[in-house]
Formats: C-alpha cells, structure tokens, sequence
C-alpha cells in the first residue's frame, strides 16, 4: 500500500515515514504544492496525508485535484491551524479524516488504518491477531469465535492496540484516544490503568492469551 | 461629585457669604449716616431754641423743627449735664411697643433759672428702612442665586458637553473590539487637547495591542509544528527496544510533558481565537439536547471518579450562539464540575430560560471568584490541570453577554450562567 506525506517539515515528515514504513507500508514524500502536484498526478496512492498550510498554496488543491481525478485514494488532512471551518472544508471537499497537529504517530497510524478499512470494499473486514478477531464494521471483538461483552471504551482500546500491534503505547497517547479533549478533567492515567485491566481480564477470561503487556515507565505494547 | 454640582455648590457657598457680609456693611453704613443725620437735627433745633431764648427771653412753648417732643424741666442748680445724646426707648400708646428715640439733654439759663431740655427724635423711620433693606437684599439674593445657577449649569453643559462625550466613549471603549476611538472635536482648547491625547493614546495602545496578539496567535500558531515534530521522535524513540528502565522513564516523562504543552497550546490558540470574534456563524442552539448529549459522553468520567449524577432538570432553551462554543463551554463547566468533586460527591445540573446552573460538592475554593475565572488559576491539588477551562467559560460568556457567578455555599459550587434574555428564546 502505498501512502504519500506532503508536509514541509522535514523532520516531522520523516518521523512519519519511519512509524509507517515500519507498519509495513510503502511512502512517498512531498515537501511543497508543486512537487505533491506532480506526485499525485502521476501514480495512485492508497492514502494521501496532507498539510494544508504548505509551500506554493494551500493543501486544500490537492484534495481537490484528488477528488476529481482519483476519488479512491484516501485523505487525511494534517493541520497546525485546528479551524473549525478548515476541518469543514476539508471534509466537504472530500477528506476522510482531519488531525490536528501535534499528534500521536500511533493516533495517526489508527486513523490511517481506519480510513484504509473503510475505503477497501474488498479489502480484510477483520483484524486478528492470534485467537482474537475484531469486526470494525460491527464494533464486536470475539475470541475462539466467542464473542466479547465489551464497553464502547473497551472496544475503542482494544482496536486501537491491535492497529498498533507490537507498538508502545503511552498512557498519555491512549488517554487521549479513548477522551479526546476531556482528557484534562481526568486523572486519565488512572483510568487508562482500568480500562487496560478490565480488557485484559475480559480477553483472558474468553480463553485468550495476555496480549496486552506493560512496557516498564513508558506504557502498554499488545503483541501477538 | 459632578463638575456642575460642585461649581453650583462653590457659587453658592460664596453667595451666601457675599450677601452675610455685604448685607451687613451695608446696614452698618446705613445706621452711621441716619445717626449723623438725626443728630445734626437735634443740635439744630438745640440752637434754634438757645437763640430763641435768647432773643425773645422765654422759653420757647411750641415744638418747632423735627423734633418730636421737648420736655422742660427746671432744675434746681446748674446740673454737670450740659449736653449729652444717647438713644432710648419709649412706650407707645398708640402703637402698643416700645419705640426707639435719639434723646438731645442738654441744661440752659433763663433769668437766673437752670432748665434742662430734651429733646426726642423718632428712630422708627430708621427701623422700617434696615427692615425693607433686608427684604429688598434678600430679594436680590434669591434672584441672583437662581439666575447664577440657571447660567452656570446651562453655560457649563454647554461647554462641558464635548467632555461627557469624550468621557462616554472612552467608557465604551473596548480594545478588543477593534473600532477605533472616534472623539468629536471641541472648540474649548483643553478638552481639544484632551481628545487629542487621548486618541494618540488609543491609538497606540491599539496597536500595541495588536502586535502583541498577532505575536501571541503567531507563536502559538508555530509552536505547533515543533511539538508535533518533538512528539513524533519521542514516540519513535520509545519503540526502540532496549531502553533501560531509568531511560524509558525519563521518555515517558517527556512525553507526557510535550502532550500537556500541546494541549495547553490548543486551549490557548482556542481562547485567541474566541477574542478574535473568529466564530461568526450562529445558529440556534438547543442547549437541553447539547447538556445531555455531554452528559451521556460524560457518564463514564462521572462513574470513573464515584460521582453521583442527579437527575438534571432540562427545559427546551434554545440559545443563539455558536455551537462549537456552546459545546466548549458546556464540557468545560461539566469536566470542571467532575474534576473539582470529591469521592461520593454529586453534580447537579439545571437549564431554564433565564439561566443554566452547574452545582457539584468539593471542597471550598481558594481565591475569590474573580480569579476563578481567570487563566492558569486551578486548586493545588490538581497539577494536571490548566486552569484554563473557566477562563474560556468566561470568554465565551463576554462574547455573547451572559454573566458567569460562582457561589459556594455548604460544600457545595454552583456556577450560573445567566443567559442574556436577547439571545435566549424558550
């Protein structure tokens, strides 16, 4: 699958790369308008991340130029600016998902991984990582082909440790996953200690196997 | 005090004066001349009767001249009064009072006999002219004053109209507003100057102003992308397997300071934003379906810290306003309702047409309630967080003129927000 960056950050871009080459995925840069322009033009890409405030114009032209010449390719627009009516532009103009900067690699790898399901009708329609299968479509989990009784917080965990499977996770970067912009309120840390408890009970009760492991003073990893 | 009152009052305080002493100069002066005057009378006549005694060898038996009356009486021996004047009062049968007289004494010689004469001059006269004096200065006083008042507080609205003004404005002045100051010229030199200071004063402080906040959007603005930058590496750094314990510590530490600052960063470019007028767009917004919708979003938070929810009493209020703001404000007064609780506690939630009350049990505040909505103000047992959250409430409020107040009575907080009735419909 190959994804293009366009993001004039050098450094930011390539931290990109590194976290996605190492999903498995194949990258392709682009550092100004121009060089996207061309980029875009000239092979199909699965997923295009794209900054909007870039060299030579507004990454807002390419999702443009996207939607009218390759509508399959997935958009997901990366922003420093965080306005509401950008987020709404870009979406009407057709992008599947807008993050604001700064993020979580691993936030922006699961809503890549999102984007990617959602748009390959053919593609896997499960994820599995061992004995565990999860259903996106239907937001159920099963184990040994038992299903789970999972909250909705639950659920959105455990999806977001197996589209970073065999990665740290941080607390800090779970949190704000699971709450988003509540975070502040919350001794989230804590909570995310439940949570990952909770779920790790559920899964081993179900006959599953511990895959939810914790990283000494950084986080959690879930490896299969 | 007001300008005008005080100068009235000044006006006033020196008439009174002026009319006290003037009056009674003025009656001093009166008295001296009509004394002379009657006394020079009373030594005419005197010498009108020495020389008709002298003429005519008899004493005179009809009163002559001015004099009231002349009483004669033989005294035995050349008594030492010659002459003496003194003033006295008689009794006055037909008026029924005493009446003041100016009395000439004075003793002569006829053939060999020693008579004293007096003679009497009425003082009635004076009397009735220092009563209609008073009268006519009293009279002249109250016209004076009215007409004093009457010209100083027209003459000084008039000239003092381009001050009011200019004060008026810079009442309403707001620097966020972004209108100019606009001040109406004066032809009266001081308050010209004062116009002309002012604006220049404005004038820079408005620009000032403005540099200092395209300063504060632009670094908030660039201090995104480093910290995403700083945020990726960590993360990419954390993958690396073989950290030791101490190392992947000091990562997670870092992290977790890098996110807070990111998220502190947002808050504030949010706030900008709300100072900016960047939200224009308006809709109606039901803010009953808004409430519930965060409360359900919300319930899991609420449980998490062994908060109880009462049942929260809604009517249909439909506020209009945007509605990523409403939203903000809303979780905003909901999260600090869950953050600042304590174990067991409760949080109440009612929306009417007039208001929108928040009441959660917690500990008493520090600081007055000013400061709570202030930025960066939070209780010290909370270091995770910002104490950004009610600076953003009241920012909101000010942009749609509701009132944010905070009481805290019997362990338990309760905010209001007290809609302005323009804005709100049921």
């Amino acid at each position: 699958m190959k994804i293009l960056i366009i993001e004039d950050e050098q450094a930011l871009n390539a931290s990109i790369v590194t976290y996605l080459q190492q999903e498995g995925y194949t990258c392709d840069v682009a550092y100004d308008l121009r060089e996207a322009k061309l980029k875009v033009a000239d092979l199909p890409y699965t997923c295009v991340l794209v900054d909007l405030t870039l060299p030579h114009g507004n990454g807002l032209e390419i999702v443009r130029m996207l939607k009218e010449n390759t509508p399959e390719t997935g958009i997901i627009i990366i922003s420093a600016k965080n306005a509401l009516d950008d987020k709404i532009t870009g979406l009407e103009l057709g992008a599947d998902d807008y993050l604001t900067k700064p993020f979580h690699l691993s936030e922006l790898n699961a809503r890549l991984k999102s984007v990617i399901r959602r748009r390959q009708f053919n593609g896997q329609k499960t994820l599995r990582a061992g004995d565990l299968e999860v259903f996106p479509e239907s937001a159920e989990a099963q184990v040994h082909g038992r299903k789970l009784t999972l909250t909705k917080k639950e659920y959105d965990l455990l999806l977001y440790f197996i589209t970073n499977r065999n990665r740290v996770l941080t607390k800090d970067s779970i949190a704000e996953h699971l709450w988003g912009d509540h975070i502040e309120a919350l001794d989230s840390l804590d909570f995310v200690y439940t949570h990952i408890k909770n779920l790790r009970r559920k899964l081993l009760e179900a006959g599953g196997e511990d895959y939810i492991q914790t990283v000494y003073g950084i986080g959690y990893k879930f490896s299969s | 005090m007001r300008i005008l009152t005080k100068t009235s009052l000044y006006y006033l305080l020196v008439s009174v004066v002026v009319f006290f002493v003037g009056g009674f100069g003025y009656y001093k002066i009166m008295q001296v001349e009509i004394y002379d005057e009657v006394d020079d009378q009373l030594f005419t006549d005197k010498e009108n009767i020495l020389a008709y005694i002298r003429q005519n060898n008899r004493l005179p038996n009809v009163t002559s001249g001015i004099s009231e009356a002349i009483l004669v009486k033989q005294v035995t021996d050349a008594s030492p009064v010659l002459e003496a004047i003194s003033d006295t009062l008689l009794y006055s049968a037909y008026d029924e009072e005493h009446i003041p007289y100016r009395r000439l004494t004075f003793t002569t010689q006829q053939n060999g006999k020693y008579y004293q004469y007096t003679i009497l001059k009425s003082l009635m006269d004076f009397d009735d002219l220092f009563e209609s004096t008073v009268l006519a200065m009293t009279w002249i006083f109250l016209m004076l004053l009215l007409g004093l008042a009457f010209v100083n507080y027209y003459v000084n609205k008039h000239t003092w109209r381009h001050f009011y003004d200019t004060l008026g404005k810079i009442k309403r002045y707001s620097l966020a507003r972004h209108d100019p100051l606009k001040l109406r010229p004066s032809n009266t030199t001081e308050f010209q100057e004062l116009n002309e200071v002012l604006q220049s004063m404005t004038d820079k402080i408005h620009s000032d102003y403005l540099n200092l906040k395209e300063f504060t959007e632009n670094v908030s603005h660039e201090i995104q992308t480093p910290l995403a930058i700083v945020n990726s590496k960590l993360e990419l750094f954390m993958q690396t397997g073989n950290l030791t314990p101490p190392q992947a510590r000091m990562l997670e530490e870092m992290h977790t300071s890098v996110s807070r600052l990111a998220r502190l960063n947002k808050s504030l470019i949010l706030l900008t934003r709300i100072e900016n007028r960047e939200f224009r767009e308006n809709e109606e917004v039901p803010l009953h379906e808004l409430i519930e919708k965060q409360l359900e979003q919300l319930q899991e938070m609420v449980d998490m810290h062994g908060l109880t929810l009462l049942p929260p009493q809604l009517e249909p209020v439909f506020v209009h306003m945007n509605r990523g703001l409403a939203e903000v404000l809303l979780s905003n007064l909901l999260l600090n309702a869950i953050r600042h609780n304590q174990e067991g506690g409760t949080i109440e939630v009612t929306l009417t047409p007039a208001q929108c009350c928040i009441r959660n049990t917690g500990e008493a505040p520090q600081g007055s309630a000013e400061q709570l909505f202030g930025r960066f103000m939070s209780g010290s047992n909370n270091a995770g967080s910002l104490g950004i959250g009610l600076a953003l409430v009241s920012r909101i409020c000010a942009m749609y003129q509701m009132t944010p107040t905070y009481t805290y009575t019997d362990g338990v907080h309760s905010i209001c927000i007290r809609f302005n009735t323009a804005s709100s419909s049921k």
